[in-house]
């Protein structure tokens, strides 16, 4: 009996140049796209189905971040004017949840993006920000650090202080995914 | 706007719409009509008639009296008080000691109202039998959605449970609040001091604690209510019931009292009138005396440090109990306690819905809805809109409807129906019912026995008994005084609408006679064509299975009791095109 599945007759195209760390941890299925750099830090988790378009600018993503299943990362259309050549930079300890579109210039270290939420062109998140389920952040909005936005994109300031906590519970989230997600770096690289 | 879906209201019978609003302006008209109230037709339009209509599924059936009972005409009866968080079932004389608030751990950020969550400030515990160990405070309650915290009005917590009788005693910035009881004690004690330092009582008010204290409102009140007991105790020595404070039975304070309320009252009324003494005012923050502030100098100062993010929003604040300005003087919300109800007629006390008690269980042990009584009734257009076609109703041009009743009885049901030739109100449609009167079948649970029961005469067969005559084109039309389609336990039946030009130029279509014309700017949804349909419903039951849920044949004809039902609906249509 031959395979049920149908696999796509189109030839890959190229595979975009990348710089990855070897202690990352990098899904089969999770695509990467493009023909700008593409750099990912150490011990960072990129989920299957993750998206990474470098189509149009590169993309950097620091270490220790997660990056979830069917969330998109890089420019989806071309920039203008300004946001030209520069890329999307991703910090350290950053969380990247389900179904995200990132399209920041900047997200700062240890933020949050939740389930949905969608950060326009051009935009720069300050550190420890949080974006909510399904809140957008409008193009080329500059958020200060330990911005939450959530609701009805209602924002405040989170003077918790709990960032630390935080990162190092967003370190443990990596220890596991470290176990559960079978890693193919070779067919990036 | 373009979208809209037909429906069904049923108008309860326990309103009484022999008044109708539309007529205020007319009082003679109004008591012209009062004769032949039966003969009115009801006004799905007139400003009333909101109250009354109710989708089926929201009504209820009385089995004793035999009629609808809606929302109005019930009776709640709480059953259970729950958290909606923690769902503990609070006990009734819990509610009225402690309030409707869950006094567990369940509490409601008051920045956005998710439920807030209690978590440890410190690291967790790392390394050997670090999963053995509870997590260490101090504890803080803490929002995961706007990631606001307790901590940031300063409170933070010893132990993880009982988080409300701990909040209850710290304010805002993590100073603890003196509980009246505390106060009380407080009180006396500086009291006791003075007495033994052998200085008059009255110099009590000139050492207090902190005259000029910032009382929050709870404190203040209770530093008044406890002011104004001793001045009623100080006043009147043998109270007013004649029981002092000791419950003196046997002084002659009460003796006087009790002959004066068997003897009329004279003399002792008046004895204690001459007595009573004028009383004296609050005059300190112990005594619960805030005055007012005169100047805002210090929260106009915080207004401009903090800006607009330190104040917080109407919502906010009217969530909260003291309504406070800032953010900073907000507090965490207990948790409102919901009910579980069970509903009582009106008119014979018979429960008609009752919950199972327990929280976890959604289960009813009685629910007699109206659906399970009365046959549904449902509106779609004869010919279907296709898509990319306007649903509008386009004016003057004749639609037809097809309306299905659909019954949940046993038994089966003769129906009648009954709509005013034109609608009421400005724009009138004229409306024509095919066939209305009609029977409609039994409701058979098993399918099969139908089937073996008439072996000749075959379900299918009966089940598409079309009278539509197809022309050549296809074109699908129905027959006066006929059934459109039938079912074993449905009927539909076709109606026929003219709809009249809506429009704020163009007048009424069908200008009723009487009424002179109105040219007011339309109002809103007016151009929804709505049908007032009487129904009436006559059917015979046996009444062992009045609750129908019996056997749908009796052997004994003459035990059969005959029934009637008759009432109300509106058919929301659709919109007519405005011109």
């Amino acid at each position: 009996m031959s395979s049920s599945k149908r696999a796509s007759t189109m030839p890959a195209g190229p595979k975009p140049p990348t710089s990855l760390a070897s202690t990352l941890i990098i899904a089969d299925n999770a695509t990467l796209t493009g023909t700008n750099l593409i750099t990912i830090g150490a011990s960072t988790i990129v989920h299957p189905r993750t998206r990474i378009s470098c189509v149009h600018a590169p993309v950097t993503i620091g270490s220790s971040c997660i990056l979830s299943e069917r969330s998109s990362i890089g420019f989806q259309s071309s920039p203008s004017g300004e946001d030209q050549g520069r890329g999307v930079v991703i910090e350290n300890g950053v969380v990247v949840e389900i179904g995200a579109i990132v399209e920041a210039s900047r997200i700062g270290e240890g933020s949050l993006i939740e389930v949905n939420a969608k950060v326009g062109k051009g935009a720069v998140l300050g550190k420890h920000c949080k974006i909510g389920p399904l809140c957008t952040v409008a193009e080329g909005e500059v958020l200060p650090d330990f911005t939450v936005v959530f609701g009805n994109g209602q924002r405040r300031i989170d003077s918790s202080g709990a960032q630390e906590l935080k990162l190092k519970m967003v370190g443990r989230q990596v220890e596991v995914l470290r176990k559960l997600i079978p890693s193919n770096l070779a067919k990036f690289q | 706007m373009d979208h809209f879906t037909p429906y069904t209201y049923f108008q309860c019978p326990c309103t009484d719409n022999s008044i109708s609003i539309r007529n205020i302006g007319h009082l003679e008209s109004t008591r012209a009509d009062h004769d032949d109230e039966d003969e009115r037709t009801f006004d799905p339009k007139a400003p009333r008639a909101n109250f009354s209509l109710y989708p089926l599924d929201h009504l209820l059936y009385c089995e004793i009296c035999h009629e609808i009972r809606c929302p109005r005409c019930a009776l709640d009866e709480i059953v259970t008080w729950y958290c909606p968080n923690c769902l503990f079932e609070v006990p009734s004389s819990t509610v009225k000691s402690e309030g409707n608030r869950c006094t567990r751990s369940c509490f409601q950020c008051p920045v956005c109202v998710a439920p807030l969550s209690v978590n440890s400030e410190a690291p967790a515990p790392t390394g050997l039998g670090a999963e053995h160990a509870g997590p260490a405070g101090p504890f803080v309650l803490s929002c995961s959605f706007c990631c606001w915290s307790s901590a940031e009005i300063g409170i933070k917590f010893e132990k993880p449970n009982s988080i409300f009788s701990q909040l209850a005693k710290i304010k805002n910035g993590g100073d603890p609040i003196l509980s009246a009881k505390q106060r009380r004690l407080d009180r006396e004690e500086r009291r006791r001091d003075f007495s033994d330092a052998s200085i008059p009582e009255d110099a009590q008010e000139v050492l207090p604690l902190d005259p000029n204290e910032q009382l929050d409102a709870e404190a203040q009140f209770s530093n008044l209510k406890s002011f104004y007991q001793s001045q009623l105790a100080d006043a009147s020595p043998a109270s007013a019931l004649g029981f002092g404070g000791e419950y003196g039975y046997g002084s002659p304070g009460a003796l006087t009292r009790i002959m004066g309320l068997y003897t009329g009252g004279g003399l002792a009324d008046k004895r204690s009138q001459s007595k009573s003494t004028p009383m004296r005012e609050a005059c300190d923050a112990t005594e619960g005396l805030q005055l007012a502030k005169t100047n805002a100098d210090e929260d106009l100062a915080k207004l401009r440090r903090e800006g607009w993010e330190g104040t917080v929003s109407k919502e906010q604040r009217c969530e909260q109990a003291h309504e406070p300005h800032f953010v900073s003087d907000l507090r965490p919300i207990a948790a409102l306690l919901r009910t579980k109800r069970s509903k009582r007629c009106k008119s014979c006390r018979h429960i008609l819905s009752k919950p199972e008690s327990k929280v976890q269980n959604t289960r009813f042990r009685i629910r007699l809805l109206a659906m399970n009584y009365i046959p549904t009734i449902t509106i779609k257009p004869l010919q279907p809109v296709l898509p990319g076609q306007s649903s509008l109703l386009s004016p003057m041009k004749p639609t037809q409807f097809v309306l299905t009743f659909k019954n949940p009885l046993y038994d089966a049901v003769n129906v009648s129906i009954a709509t005013p030739s034109q609608t009421p109100g400005r724009y009138s449609s004229k409306v024509t019912v095919l066939c209305p009167q009609f029977e409609v079948g039994a409701y058979i649970e098993d399918a099969w026995d139908d089937v073996l029961r008439e072996p000749g005469e075959k379900g299918g067969e009966k089940e598409r008994r079309r009278t539509r005559a197809e022309t050549f084109e296809g074109q699908q039309q129905a027959e006066a005084g006929k059934v459109w389609e039938s079912g074993r336990n449905w009927v539909s039946v076709v109606v026929e609408i003219v709809p009249a030009t809506v429009g704020p130029e163009s007048g009424p279509a069908f200008l009723t006679e009487g009424l002179e014309q109105d040219n007011s700017p339309m109002k809103e949804d007016e151009d929804i064509l709505e049908i007032p349909v009487f129904v009436r419903l006559e059917w015979e039951t046996d009444p062992a299975h009045d609750d129908g849920l019996g056997a749908p044949v009796s052997k004994d004809k003459e035990a059969k009791v005959k029934r009637e039902l008759a009432y109300w609906c509106v058919l929301g249509v659709g919109r007519i095109a405005q011109v």
